[in-house]
């Protein structure tokens, strides 16, 4: 008796339920961006999905901070729609129209900017985001920075894809240059082994497969952190058994702005860490972390701290001018 | 009170059905994207005579693209967790009984991610493993409520929240395993999100809702007997265990259901029977069908919130509705105590 009753309900419910998927029969047939003539590209992004890209790109959104700097620095911000609350920088880049955070934009401002590419990254966006923005038909390439000259490379490609191959192949070939400079300096010299700080605390440092333990060689050193982990917690003690030679943070930190680490010899547990003892603390740009051309800038920055003699003492002296000029730009 | 005749519930219902609808309409022309009441109604309306091509795509994209699925999910979500939050309060005779509460969210949760590492693929698979996981869950924290042979209100509550927590820590460990965008995705759905909607047909998930509530409303009768108690219930000839057995599954289903598409979202099943008893009363003929809609209201109207408070950035709705649930939460338990 009950069972049939159950039954009962269950035929009604299927008869209404067919009723209410006619908006769900829509999805995928979205029609693609405005075909402009020429045939769209296709191409693979760095996550393996293949994308249909308009062949003339006239509006971009990016969807982090990184991406946004790319665009400026390829002298495309003409062609940026939008961007995500969080671009500062260039300081241009905070008047372009927010789509919101990285982490949860709103899909609907990114319809209502109609881009013909939306620009995403595997370090700060969800792939829910970019999987959603697909299936509304929206053409989203998106970049997976591991590597120093893997960035470099996704810089050349967006390039490409955004119709500035020739800039994209500049701005490449310089950076790329600077690196080989840096290389040939550095490339007989002893490795320096360092903590990148990512956060005091808890302390959260950078695994081996982070483009940030990249750009750390590229500036002769070394993580002594070894972890599979992208930003692996570690313990004060693990850092005091693995001594190593100099501390680094980012010009973002608090106290960064007092020079060789004297307000984290105040704090608690760093006291004891023979880097911080030695005022061994190396401040870098904020671009540290930022997988964007101003990556390599931090590099040469790095590079100069932790290897003064290669460069010349008097940088090691004007390390905290250095690291302001940094700030400032 | 009034005796409940099923005209009562049916106006009831009607009453409760028109609210929605406002409340649909409201959702439809709030977010980012600015769009006029006219615009709207212009575009369902020849959206639904297929007639796309007198549509702005913008407006197709928003409404039917992003609205109107994301309104259909919140509409799901809510009815479920309310529904199962009913149900839940049934089966253990514990009026702070729900799936979030009791930790079987969390325990479709583990079984969802569960799934989603080891079958990514499979469709139906995340559902599938959210429901073993809230089925399991349920099983082990009716079995440690027990203290003496009988249901203890408060060691119910206790193995609850312990094996919330548990299930919890277990999901962060499983989540160090995870990329780091994979990492953020599972955060946001932990904490209830319906920002992306599943890959699923959503239809077949409305047919499981449907079903499962139908399921307890057609118990709603014996449940009203057996929570007079359980002895008397037995003397008038309802079967009880069948009946619990019918209400555990289908409310583990629900919430199995609800947490496979937007995470753990909390307090709706708590919160929304209780209101709807506080205005119509405890008889569970209305308290099911009246709850599954109350819960459609409670999401769609959370939802909107959250799309919009801080917009461009969305919060995820679990955000929303914790936040004006737990006082209520607070509120219930101090009175209950009294």
């Amino acid at each position: 008796m009950l069972w049939r009753r159950i039954f009962a309900v269950g035929i009604a419910g299927a008869l209404l339920s067919s009723a209410v998927p006619q908006a769900r029969a829509a999805r995928g047939a979205f029609p693609q961006a405005a075909a402009s003539g020429e045939a769209p590209r296709v191409v693979t992004d760095e996550v393996g999905r293949t994308v249909s890209v308009p062949a003339e790109v006239r509006r971009i959104v990016t969807l982090a901070p990184n991406l946004t700097e790319i665009v400026y620095a390829l002298g495309l911000d003409d062609r940026l729609a939008g961007d995500t609350n969080y671009c500062d920088t260039p300081p241009a880049a905070k008047d372009k129209p927010h789509v919101g955070s990285p982490v949860s934009p709103s899909l609907e401002a990114i319809v209502a900017l109609h881009p013909d590419l939306v620009l995403a990254t595997t370090s700060i966006n969800r792939r829910q985001t970019v999987d959603a923005l697909a299936r509304l038909g929206i053409a989203v390439y998106t970049s997976d920075p591991r590597t120093v000259r893997g960035i470099i490379v996704s810089i050349a490609r967006m390039a490409d894809l955004m119709g500035a191959a020739g800039r994209g192949a500049a701005l490449v070939a310089q950076l790329q240059a600077r690196l080989d400079a840096l290389h040939t300096r550095l490339k007989d010299r002893p490795t320096v082994d360092v903590l990148f700080v990512v956060w005091e605390d808890p302390l959260v440092t950078i695994g081996q497969n982070t483009f940030i333990a990249d750009a750390l060689r590229w500036a002769g050193a070394r993580s002594v952190i070894e972890s599979k982990q992208n930003y692996p917690r570690v313990s004060f003690e693990e850092v005091v058994r693995l001594e190593p030679d100099y501390i680094v943070l980012t010009a973002d930190h608090e106290g960064a702005e007092e020079s060789e680490g004297a307000s984290l010899r105040a704090r608690p547990g760093w006291s004891q860490i023979r880097a911080v003892e030695q005022g061994h603390v190396a401040v870098v740009g904020s671009e540290m972390d930022r997988p964007s051309p101003g990556l390599i800038d931090a590099i040469e920055q790095l590079a100069r701290e932790l290897h003064p003699d290669v460069f010349g003492a008097k940088t090691a002296s004007m390390s905290s001018a250095a690291m302001e000029c940094a700030c400032v730009r | 009170m009034r005796p409940l005749t099923p005209k009562r519930v049916f106006w009831i219902c009607s009453a409760l059905l028109g609210v929605l609808f406002v409340m649909v309409v409201i959702s439809l022309r709030m977010g980012a994207y600015p769009i006029s009441v006219r615009d709207i109604v212009m575009t369902l309306f020849n959206g639904a005579l297929g007639r796309r091509d007198r549509i702005p795509s913008d407006f197709w994209l928003v409404v039917f693209g992003l609205r109107l699925p994301r309104i259909a999910l919140g509409i799901l979500v809510g009815a479920a967790l309310a529904t199962s939050g009913a149900g839940f309060q049934a089966l253990l005779r514990n009026p702070l009984a729900d799936p979030y509460v009791l930790g079987v969210a969390s325990g479709a949760a583990l079984g969802a991610m569960l799934s989603l590492m080891f079958a990514p693929q499979v469709p139906g698979a995340i559902q599938a493993a959210a429901f073993v996981g809230a089925a399991a869950t349920t099983g082990v924290v009716y079995f440690l409520g027990r203290r003496g042979g009988q249901l203890d209100s408060a060691t119910l509550l206790l193995a609850g929240i312990i094996s919330a927590s548990f299930l919890s820590a277990a999901i962060m460990f499983l989540g160090t395993t995870l990329s780091g965008r994979d990492q953020r995705g599972m955060a946001f759905w932990i904490m209830g999100d319906l920002s992306s909607p599943p890959s699923l047909n959503l239809h077949w998930l409305f047919l499981v809702l449907i079903v499962a509530v139908g399921s307890i409303y057609t118990t709603s009768s014996d449940l009203n007997l057996i929570l007079t108690g359980e002895q008397e219930a037995r003397h008038l000839g309802v079967n009880v265990s069948r009946v619990k057995l019918v209400v555990y599954i289908a409310a583990s289903l629900l919430t199995g259901l609800a947490v496979s598409v937007a995470g753990a979202i909390g307090y709706v099943g708590l919160i929304v029977p209780h209101v709807i008893r506080m205005i119509f009363g405890t008889d569970y003929r209305l308290l099911i069908p009246a709850s599954a809609i109350g819960g459609a209201i409670a999401i769609v109207f959370a939802d909107t919130l959250a799309r919009t408070v801080v917009a461009p950035t969305e919060l995820p709705v679990g955000a929303m509705t914790a936040l004006a649930g737990a006082p209520v939460f607070i509120y219930l338990m101090r009175r209950n105590v009294r």
